[in-house]
């Protein structure tokens, strides 16, 4: 009986080991931390438009239709590569895009558009980082997914590639 | 003799180390611009940023941290302090948009259940397997 007692915390540690080896090996980013914003609504803010004349509302734009927010700024690499992407999201009739230009100049931001085009229906300006700290955003590019009731349906950290591509377009499909 | 002096150079390097470990604790990345006027409001606002994760780089506190989301973290801190504030309404207010994740010390919660609980029961497993084994050996003590 008391030997059978001392295979207990073995066995116990053994199990706990195998936990570890499994988290180890399964496809997965340690860094990325999981958003508290999903299944949540759209963080209210008001600010400049870099592309209209008028104040960008945000209770105006989102909860009409499947809207894809994505932050971006010039100064950051990642979002130039990840820039055809977003490009090809705009082609698709279901959504809208939205940018959100995170701590940048609005000059070069516009400049920056022009030569890569422009896939966006309106870019909001955040230029304090504050609307991305509000949005949980702590390393651009960052994407977010938020569904015709205004409710924030999907988050990616970093810069979309044709795999990422596939699966937020998934997503958008089955998004309503 | 020639041993001892190399022990005395080996302990007294330990010694440097282990000062300048600790005296690299105490660095902080708050720059002065950021310092409230208030010693007592920058106080609070110091206290809590030493609780808050930076997210970029995730071992350090924003206190500690230079990282610009760290810096715009700080100003947020000071600015709602300024506004009045409360600790606990700062701290609701970040975990809201980051998660339990940003607080450097997690809460007790279900979800961490297990992660508070286990040191203690190892605890009193160690404790419990070394009475046992004391138990065993006085037996076969008296036994010889």
């Amino acid at each position: 009986m008391k030997k059978q007692l001392f295979i207990i915390p073995s066995l116990l540690f053994l199990s706990i080991l195998m936990i570890f080896l499994y988290i180890l090996l399964i496809d997965r980013d340690p860094s990325h931390i999981p958003s508290t914003l999903l299944n949540k609504k759209v963080p209210n803010f008001e600010t400049e438009s870099l592309l209209k004349d008028k104040k960008f509302i945000s209770s105006n734009e989102f909860g009409n239709q499947i809207t894809l927010v994505n932050f971006f700024a010039t100064w950051c690499k990642p979002c130039r590569t990840e820039h055809v992407y977003i490009n090809r999201f705009s082609n698709k009739k279901k959504i809208k895009v939205i940018g959100i230009n995170y701590k940048d100049s609005s000059k070069k931001a516009i400049q920056w558009l022009k030569e890569m085009g422009n896939p966006y229906y309106d870019v909001a300006i955040d230029k304090n980082g504050r609307i991305g700290i509000d949005w949980g955003v702590y390393g651009i590019p960052e994407t977010f997914i938020v569904n015709s009731k205004g409710i924030i349906k999907h988050r990616h950290v970093g810069p979309i590639t044709e795999k990422i591509y596939s699966k937020i377009s998934l997503i958008i499909d089955k998004s309503e | 003799m020639k041993s001892y002096y190399i022990s005395k150079k080996i302990f007294i390097i330990i010694v440097i180390i282990l000062v300048g470990q600790f005296s690299t604790k105490n660095f902080q990345a708050v720059e002065p611009d950021e310092i409230l006027k208030n010693s007592d409001q920058e106080l609070r606002a110091r206290n809590i940023s030493k609780n808050i994760r930076c997210m970029v780089c995730q071992n350090q506190s924003i206190d500690e941290s230079n990282a610009p989301l760290a810096r715009d973290l700080r100003i947020l801190i000071r600015d709602k302090i300024k506004e009045g504030s409360s600790d606990e309404k700062i701290y609701k207010f970040l975990t809201e948009r980051y998660g339990d994740f940003i607080l450097l010390k997690p809460p007790f919660k279900l979800s961490t259940l297990v992660l508070w609980s286990f040191p203690f029961i190892f605890f009193i497993m160690g404790i419990f397997i070394v009475f046992l084994h004391n138990k065993k050996s006085k037996k076969i003590v008296k036994n010889t």
